[in-house]
């Protein structure tokens, strides 16, 4: 097992693999996103996506879960998210589109327990959907720096 | 100009710098975090209120990015109120970029977090000889007035028609 202070800068860790439905898209768009190129095939076919697609935001949350779940297989514990500095969406996720994440350990801040993370969501095709950097906190004393 | 009617149907050149929004609030629930929690951010803090007492947070507190999420639906409806006047009412919102997202304290059951958004930006870039690019501060406050989340997104807006452009 891994542990979060024995990871190297430039270590590389490829997600899981999760396939999106137009059930989960849609579900998700009533909930947070109820703009029609996320609801009606019919409007999103005329917008500027082509297709109904996923709410940009869903496509985060799912980002958020395979690296919460690649990071758990490899004994890191993530404490919290403190900052994401930069994010892109590039291309529109839809229905049926199978996602991973690959994660660049671009930081370690062992002193403050801070992991500073590039990551980019491929579809199936091996294009780019989401990409971003994330600063993770995940040492205890990420944490006691924080106002509870 | 800013007239709220027309606020998802203005085009890139009539969004003004420095316009000022509080667009709406959300109680959040212990459902509705361990909910989300479960979803897309499965850490013992987030799903479970026992499980959370003996972590550092001392209780249950919401995802990260639901915190986002709750700041679009609420962006949403605050949006699609004035969506109309065009074909598909739309003429701006699709988002492209985000900058410096920050958390600074947790949202826990039962906080209150009202969210204001500011027009700080109007890029040069232009896409597709379409759309311009819009870019806001986004802030949320929680009911002590602790601010506790922000960033900065940058939005497509339509570039509105030119006398050669009219179809």
């Amino acid at each position: 097992m891994d542990n979060w202070q024995n990871l190297q800068v430039g270590q590389v860790f490829e997600t899981d693999t999760i396939t999106l439905s137009k059930r989960d898209i849609l579900e998700f768009a009533a909930e947070f996103d109820p703009q029609p190129y996320h609801l009606e095939t019919e409007a999103a076919e005329a917008s500027i996506f082509g297709g109904l697609c996923a709410s940009g935001w869903q496509v985060c949350a799912l980002m958020t879960r395979l690296v919460s779940d690649t990071f758990k297989n490899h004994g890191i514990a993530i404490q919290g998210i403190q900052t994401i500095p930069n994010l892109q969406w590039k291309i529109p996720v839809f229905a049926d589109d199978s996602l991973c994440a690959n994660v660049v350990i671009a930081d370690c801040k062992k002193d403050q327990g801070l992991l500073v993370c590039d990551i980019a969501v491929k579809n199936q095709h091996q294009k780019v959907a989401l990409v971003l950097s994330m600063t993770l906190r995940v040492g205890a004393q990420s944490i006691g720096s924080k106002s509870l | 100009m800013n007239n709220p009617e027309f606020i998802r149907s203005r085009w890139f050149e009539d969004i003004p710098v420095g316009e000022f929004h509080v667009f709406g609030s959300h109680s959040f629930t212990e459902k509705e975090i361990i909910e989300f929690g479960k979803k897309y951010s499965p850490e013992a803090f987030h799903t479970s209120p026992e499980a959370a007492f003996d972590t550092e947070y001392r209780g249950l507190v919401a995802a990260e990015l639901h915190l986002a999420a709750i700041w679009m639906k609420l962006m949403v409806a605050y949006m699609e109120r004035f969506a109309t006047g065009v074909q598909d009412g739309r003429r701006n919102g699709a988002g492209v970029s985000v900058r410096d997202m920050q958390w600074f304290k947790p949202v826990r059951p039962g906080h209150t977090i009202t969210f204001t958004y500011e027009i700080c930006e109007k890029l040069d870039r232009r896409v597709r000889d379409k759309w311009g690019i819009i870019r806001s501060r986004n802030e949320g406050f929680n009911q002590n007035n602790e601010r506790v989340f922000s960033f900065e997104i940058d939005i497509l807006a339509e570039l509105a028609p030119t006398p050669d452009s009219a179809s």
